[in-house]
């Protein structure tokens, strides 16, 4: 109930402040001609210092920024989910033990009960198709494959025995991203926004970035689940409009445009004060903010003006879908305070079974189109002084197996199969223990022996770093509270500062 | 001073005395276990003592578990004495490790004295609403200003008219006729009603009823409710999983459709979508409607185990099927007793034993697939049946029939498995068992049920033999071939031209075979030596196609046809096998029981884990609900007729509840997908059970008479504006003092745009189509499959019919909230984002039809013009002051086209019109189908 009093009460301020801003625009625009509506309406709020409660009222605005219920640690995150599972064994996972088994069958007692996806019969092992080395301050290792990744390897977290159940591609992203390997679940992002909203009006919440595809999972894998699908992200595409539906028709002038939406929103307003429904307000305030985000998208979405050294920094191909502009644009959007950036980069599932896929070709291919941009990032963030307050996490859907993979009983390139038993990740950015190294996997990296985490404890330590208890944030949803972590789940206190 | 603050304190001593005093004089009053306890017990107690965990051996979810002994060696509730209860005890301990609830803030007094007094009143245990069955109920009597105000059109109206007494509430007038009409045409047919229907009631020549079974006669009205029911079934035209193929199963989505326009009774619209493969002798249409549970997702991802996914398949089953029913969610369950409700851990499985004897597996063609055969091949396949109906029996025909239809019973591919796995000799992938020179593969626990002709549906290379055995590699041979001549030149052994997804060569053979009674192991090898060398630089799948010289995709064994021996019995039989290999028009998957000697048994999985079996159950129901009938058949018939039984609590409360949602925004219980007792308590409980009770009872299950009796009511006549006081007092409408006002659904956005533009195809069924949508949106990493825009009057079919692929629905329909459809979707949740006004004002569909809306009005005057278009789209009366609005922008509109020509161009993009009046009245168009008006229905 006090909701709804208030709510009146903001309703009158909104309604004072539409009358108000309308007529300023239109006092802007008869002196100053053509000027996008976008741009006056952050000027001409800049003059009140109090956040309007169109703005900051959930009623109003689904985006409204909250606070975290704790302390967080960090304000936004860059999620690098590089799609297809790429091999531990020939990135960070350094294994000599198993150089000397190359090629030589795999001792039966590694197969005893073991499901795997392509493997069958007895296959071979293989050696670590890289060289590894130590480097750093913190003398961490590191394959030949990721020459750039030196470079920032003091900067991160490394987690080297993670696990997850699913071994195959779809049910293991959405296990990943949802908490759940069937779908119906929300993803983090959708939870992070939901729970903390946007710091940015002009743009969404939560983005989504993909380069060679989508991922296996489909889109339900950046869904809202049973979360309002105002959650859900939005995937900022590199081809066409970066929002559907984002530019306005052809033949339409942005001076135009502007006369349509002022035109659509009067006459809205008079259908509020005969109707009195607040859901009127909500949409006039959404036109608004559809309006603005036509011009600050595409702002956000441009790289063409940053500077020649900052492109080469991430070495951006221009006008194409590159994961090297994925980082740049999770740079520029964490800048403007959009909240969670979800990197899909497809093609890491090194099976061996053609050139695209073996990894000693495609694999390698890869590892050069995202060594030098996630450097980059975790550069380009630190020198803005905006690492501290983002964080990034780094890894696939599973790992891969020390076997050499040997589908349909033949054995090709090299390459391996899936395996869920253990694999490495990495965070790196605000609260995040700088160069450790956390779990360990046995010989041939086939089983964590020391430090496993699971994917639950990955997400609750993502929340943590939020600011949330992944046990406190759940949602009501048919008669019982569901939460990311679901059941499971324990903060990752390693690798935490 | 001091003196004074004495007294007071006196003052109001004496006064608490005095209230205590009468407190304790009153009589106790009755606690009321379901209302009063269970909700404490819920939001306190449960998560520590109930489904999930039971903390020290206590549990309050079932009464024999509260009542029980727990780990301290007794129980914790003493029935009649809250003193020696521990239950209590721990409610007041001081000391914070015993004080209950553990690490929590207390219970409040008042809490406390509920339970203490519940205890000593004898613990009485009781059940939740949702679970007592439905009775007779009252009409409440309203009082006269109700009456006066013509409130009370139906029985409806007393119910409603007594809640907003209670509040002091008063109801608003009716809307006007214009606005109503709107609402109506909405809320039965999801578009704007026809013109001349329209005006025929605003003139007031047809009664509101007459304008309202005018709606419902439409076909429009299966088209409208079908979106609800389709969420509800999660319908998509695509597997789901991984690579999202396509899966052609919109014979169910017409299905739906025409269920909904021939007003198929509930219940019956129950039993077939559960189980009318079951009916004794289903026609066509009952087959297709068990598509209904075939909608689960398939996964095609390679190296997945389909009884992974055929169990995931039969999990999301049990869970739509008490989702979608029931208003249970069970899910829950599969891994623990149900946390709040009462319905224990086995229950499930009981249940899941319904679900876990259809034949479909997870196949990557989906089989059993109801085949469409060309009318030609249809005649010539009834006419065999005739002949063996006439000359053979009952029960050959019908395993004859059925072969046809859906080709089962059959083993496919990954029943076997190889021998010897380990030489690399075989493989068994989605399709097929393929086997090199000198490759095994055994089929466990064959049956041939003593039938004498050996199916298989294979494809060799000439040269190859395959040996059958028994029981052991080395067994009695049961049947070999060798495949002698080229299969395309028939022989005796083999039938008809097979279609297989990667080569058409496929035949299917006949063997004959030796009777055999008994289940034995079947064991298959292929010799071949005159194999192709594999060459180099060839991909797996190259290489493997060079080694492989057997490819079998299933067998089965199947009767002789009557006068066996005779020349007809041939021609017939060679005839009849030619037919089933025809390529199908079209297949759409059905549910088909298992035969009873491929009957699965269900267990208990642990901790609903798949792979962890515990016991083995018999079907059963929760016992919480209502008792199995004695007569019914334990398989998904009786299932499907025990939930519509009458004294099941649930059903026709779900259905109402649901429906009352549809029309007025939300249920009567507002948490529409949960009835359980951590449900919200609905707001006119008498209502929602004088409904169900109705629906079941007078009205015979029909939904049409429900939804009519809903939209017959003065409470949804009501006018939709809110006073500020309204407001101020039933924000969410609890209480209905005014009408509804609704966003209208996706679908209807976009069918009323196309529809008052004159663009809307009415063309019903069929495949579904590819309206324009932006392009790269249906980008996959590694398939090939493109959304081709479909074209003529496809493109502007009401959007029920737009192709929807789980992993990318059409965009703009997602963005007004549409599901995606991978799982049993119960309402919607309408937003209101920016992302929606981007779709209005920008969507190139939407262009289309603001431009084609305009050209019918150009040769207007433009303020006639817009006055016009403005009453054609809202069905209202534009006022001065909105109309000098949109004239302004028609100026503004016009001026920018006459000064800028090259936009104007730009405008009409391939529509060869240049007139900037067009142009500008299109401006006009779009905007209006932004107005608030438009998109919601008043």
């Amino acid at each position: 109930m006090d909701k709804i009093k208030k709510l009146l009460a903001e309703q009158r301020v909104v309604e004072a402040q539409f009358n108000s801003r309308r007529h300023f625009i239109k006092d802007c625009t008869l002196g100053l001609g053509g000027l996008a509506l976008g741009s006056f309406l952050n000027s001409c709020s800049s003059g009140s210092p109090t956040t309007p409660a169109y703005i900051s009222d959930r009623s109003l605005n689904p985006m409204a920024s909250l606070s975290a219920p704790f302390l967080p640690k960090v304000k936004s995150v860059i999620y690098l989910h590089m799609v297809g599972a790429p091999s531990q064994l020939e990135l960070f996972d350094y294994k000599p033990e198993l150089a000397k088994l190359h090629n030589k069958p795999c001792p039966p007692s590694l197969l005893d009960s073991k499901k795997f996806a392509f493997i069958q019969g007895v296959p071979n092992m293989l050696g670590p198709q890289a060289n590894f080395k130590r480097e750093g301050e913190t003398g961490n290792w590191v394959s030949n494959h990721l020459p750039h990744f030196k470079k920032v390897i003091d900067e991160v977290a490394f987690l080297k025995a993670v696990h997850t159940d699913q071994f195959n591609h779809g049910p293991a992203q959405m296990l990943m991203q949802t908490g759940s390997p069937r779908n119906g679940r929300p993803s983090m992002g959708s939870w992070v926004t939901y729970g903390l909203g946007s710091e940015n009006n002009n743009l969404p919440g939560f983005v989504v970035l993909t380069s060679g595809g989508t991922p296996d999972a489909g889109k339900s894998i950046w869904g809202s689940g049973f979360l309002p699908s105002v959650y859900q992200g939005v995937h900022c595409r590199s081809k066409g409009d970066p929002v559907l539906y984002l530019k306005d028709p052809k033949g339409v002038s942005r001076n135009l445009k502007k006369k349509v939406l002022e035109s659509i929103n009067d006459i809205n307003l008079k259908e509020y004060k005969k109707f009195g429904d607040p859901e009127v307000l909500t949409r006039i305030n959404q036109y608004e903010m559809a309006y603005r985000m036509q011009v600050s998208v595409p702002k956000v979405m441009d790289i063409d003006k940053e500077p020649d050294t900052i492109k080469d920094m991430y070495g951006v191909k221009p006008g194409k879908e590159a994961f090297a502009n994925n980082c740049l644009l999770a740079r520029k959007m964490v800048e403007q305070g959009v909240r969670f950036v979800q990197l899909y980069d497809w093609g890491w599932d090194s099976h061996g079974a053609s050139p695209g896929e073996a990894l000693d070709s495609g694999f390698l291919k890869k590892c050069k189109e995202t060594d030098r941009p996630i450097a980059a990032l975790i550069l380009d963030l630190k020198q803005r002084g905006l690492l501290d307050e983002t964080l990034i996490v780094w890894g696939g859907e599973f790992g891969r197996t020390p076997m050499w993979e040997n589908r349909l009983g033949i054995q090709n390139s090299p390459g391996r199969d899936h395996q869920g038993d253990a694999f490495t990740m990495w965070m790196a950015g605000g609260g995040i223990k700088k160069g450790v190294v956390h779990g360990k996997t046995d010989e041939i990296g086939y089983s964590g022996i020391e430090g496993r985490v699971s994917v639950y404890d990955i997400q609750a330590t993502i929340l943590h770093l939020l600011g949330f208890n992944h046990e406190q944030f759940t949602y009501q949803f048919q008669g019982r509270p569901f939460r990311l972590t679901d059941v499971e789940g324990h903060v990752i206190n390693e690798i935490l500062a | 001073m001091i003196r004074e603050k004495r007294v007071i304190v006196l003052l109001v001593l004496i006064l608490v005395l005095i209230v205590l005093l009468v407190y304790s004089l009153k009589p106790e009053h009755q606690v009321d276990f379901a209302s009063d306890v269970k909700p404490i017990l819920n939001k306190h107690c449960i998560s520590c003592h109930g489904g999930v965990k039971k903390n020290a051996g206590f549990s309050v979810l079932f009464e024999s578990e509260a009542m029980a002994v727990t780990n301290s060696g007794k129980p914790a509730i003493i029935r009649g004495s809250a003193r020696k209860s521990e239950l209590i005890q721990r409610l007041h301990h001081t000391d914070p490790e015993l004080r209950m609830p553990y690490q929590k803030t207390p219970l409040s007094e008042d809490e406390i004295k509920i339970l203490t007094d519940w205890i000593n009143q004898g613990a009485k245990w009781g059940t939740h609403w949702a679970y007592q069955s439905v009775d007779k109920t009252e009409i409440p009597k309203a009082t006269s200003i109700f009456d006066k105000k013509n409130f009370l059109a139906n029985p409806i109206d007393h119910f409603i008219a007594a809640r907003m007494e209670e509040k002091n509430l008063l109801p608003n007038s009716p809307a006007q006729e214009n606005i109503i009409a709107r609402r109506l045409a909405f809320d039965i047919t999801g578009l704007p009603p026809e013109p001349n229907l329209f005006k025929s009631f605003v003139n007031g020549k047809i009664t509101y009823e007459n304008y309202l079974d005018s709606l419902f006669s439409d076909r429009g009205y299966g088209e409208k409710w079908a979106s609800w029911w389709l969420d509800l079934a999660r319908y998509a035209d695509s597997k789901g999983f991984e690579t999202d193929r396509g899966r052609s199963i919109w014979k169910y989505r017409d299905w739906v459709i025409k269920s909904f326009n021939e007003n198929i009774p509930y219940d019956q619209f129950t039993i077939e979508q559960l189980a009318g493969d079951l009916l004794p002798q289903p026609t066509v249409d009952q087959l297709i409607a068990t598509a209904f549970h075939r909608n689960t997702m398939n996964n095609d991802e390679g190296g997945t185990d389909d009884e992974e996914f055929r169990v995931a398949a039969v999990i999301d089953r049990v869970n739509t099927s008490f989702d979608v029913w029931q208003s249970t969610t069970i899910g829950c369950v599969q891994c623990h007793s149900h946390p709040y409700d009462p319905i224990k851990h086995d229950e499930y499985y009981k249940v899941m034993a319904f679900f876990n004897n259809t034949m479909d597996e997870d196949l990557f063609d989906e089989s059993p697939n109801l085949k469409d055969f060309s009318l030609d091949n249809q005649r010539e396949i009834d006419n065999i049946l005739n002949w063996i109906k006439s000359n053979g029996n009952d029960e050959l025909f019908k395993i004859f029939k059925n072969f046809i239809q859906f080709q089962e019973p059959k083993y496919p591919a990954h029943d076997f498995s190889i021998v010897d796995i380990e030489k690399d000799l075989g493989t068994i992938n989605a399709l097929d068992i393929s086997l090199r020179n000198g490759g095994e593969a055994v089929l466990r626990s064959f049956d041939t049920q003593g039938y004498e002709n050996l199916y298989l549906m294979n494809d060799s290379k000439l040269g190859t033999k395959l040996y059958f055995r028994i029981n052991n590699r080395k067994g009695d041979l049961l049947a070999k071939i060798y495949f002698q001549t080229d299969l395309k030149n028939e022989s005796d052994d083999q039938i008809g031209d097979g279609f297989n997804y990667f080569d058409p060569r496929t035949k299917i053979i006949k063997v004959k075979i030796p009777k055999i009674h008994e289940p034995f192991d079947l064991f298959i090898k292929s010799i071949n030596s005159n194999l192709v060398d594999a060459k180099k630089n060839i991909n797996h799948y190259e290489k493997a196609a060079r080694l492989n010289i057997s490819n079998i995709s299933w067998i089965t064994t199947l009767p002789e046809l009557p006068e066996k021996g005779t020349k007809k019995n041939k021609i017939l039989s060679k005839k009849l096998f030619n037919l089933i290999t025809k390529k199908a028009k079209n297949k759409t998957p059905i549910m088909v029981e298992n035969p009873q000697h491929m009957k699965r048994k269900t267990y208990v999985f642990d901790r609903g884990n798949w792979l962890k079996k515990k016991e083995e159950v018999e079907t059963g129901v929760p016992q919480i609900l209502n008792p199995w009938e004695k007569d019914l058949k334990k398989n998904r018939l009786g299932f499907a007729k025990w939930l519509v039984n009458k004294k099941n609590p649930l059903t026709a409360r779900t259905l109402v509840n649901r429906v009352w949602h549809q029309i007025f925004g939300k249920g009567l219980v507002s948490t529409i997908e949960d009835m359980g007792t951590m449900a919200d308590t609905p707001s006119h409980p008498a209502l929602l059970d004088w409904l169900s009770y109705e629906f079941m009872h007078s009205m015979n299950w029909s939904v049409k008479k429900l939804i009519k009796t809903l939209l017959m009511s003065a409470t949804y006549r009501q006018s939709s504006i809110v006073s500020e006081g309204k407001l101020a007092v039933d924000a969410n409408n609890l209480f209905y003092a005014r009408g509804p006002r609704l966003r209208l659904t996706a679908e209807e956005i976009r069918d009323q745009a196309l529809s008052i533009s004159g663009l809307l195809s009415d063309k019903m069924f069929g495949p579904p189509v590819m309206p324009p949508q932006p392009e790269g949106i249906w980008e996959h990493a590694y398939l090939g499959n493109l959304w081709k825009t479909s074209e003529g009057e496809d493109r502007y079919r009401r959007g029920i019919y737009t192709y929807l692929k789980r992993t990318s629905p059409y965009p703009s329909m997602i963005t007004f909230d549409a599901g995606s459809r991978e799982v049993c979707l119960v309402g919607r949740s309408p937003t209101n984002t920016p992302l929606q006004a981007l779709v209005t004002m920008n969507d190139p569909v939407y262009l289309e039809a603001a431009i084609n809306f305009a050209k019918s009005y150009s040769n207007k005057e433009a303020k006639a013009a817009i006055l016009e278009m403005y009453q054609k789209a809202t069905l209202r009366k534009v006022d001065e002051e909105k109309l000098n609005n949109l004239m302004l922008l028609y100026q503004e509109a016009k001026l920018n086209f006459e000064n800028d020509p090259e936009q104007l161009v730009d405008f009409f993009g391939m529509d060869q019109s240049t007139d900037v009046k067009t142009a500008s009245l299109a401006i006009i168009a779009n905007a209006i189908m932004n107005l608030d008006e438009f998109l919601t229905h008043g």
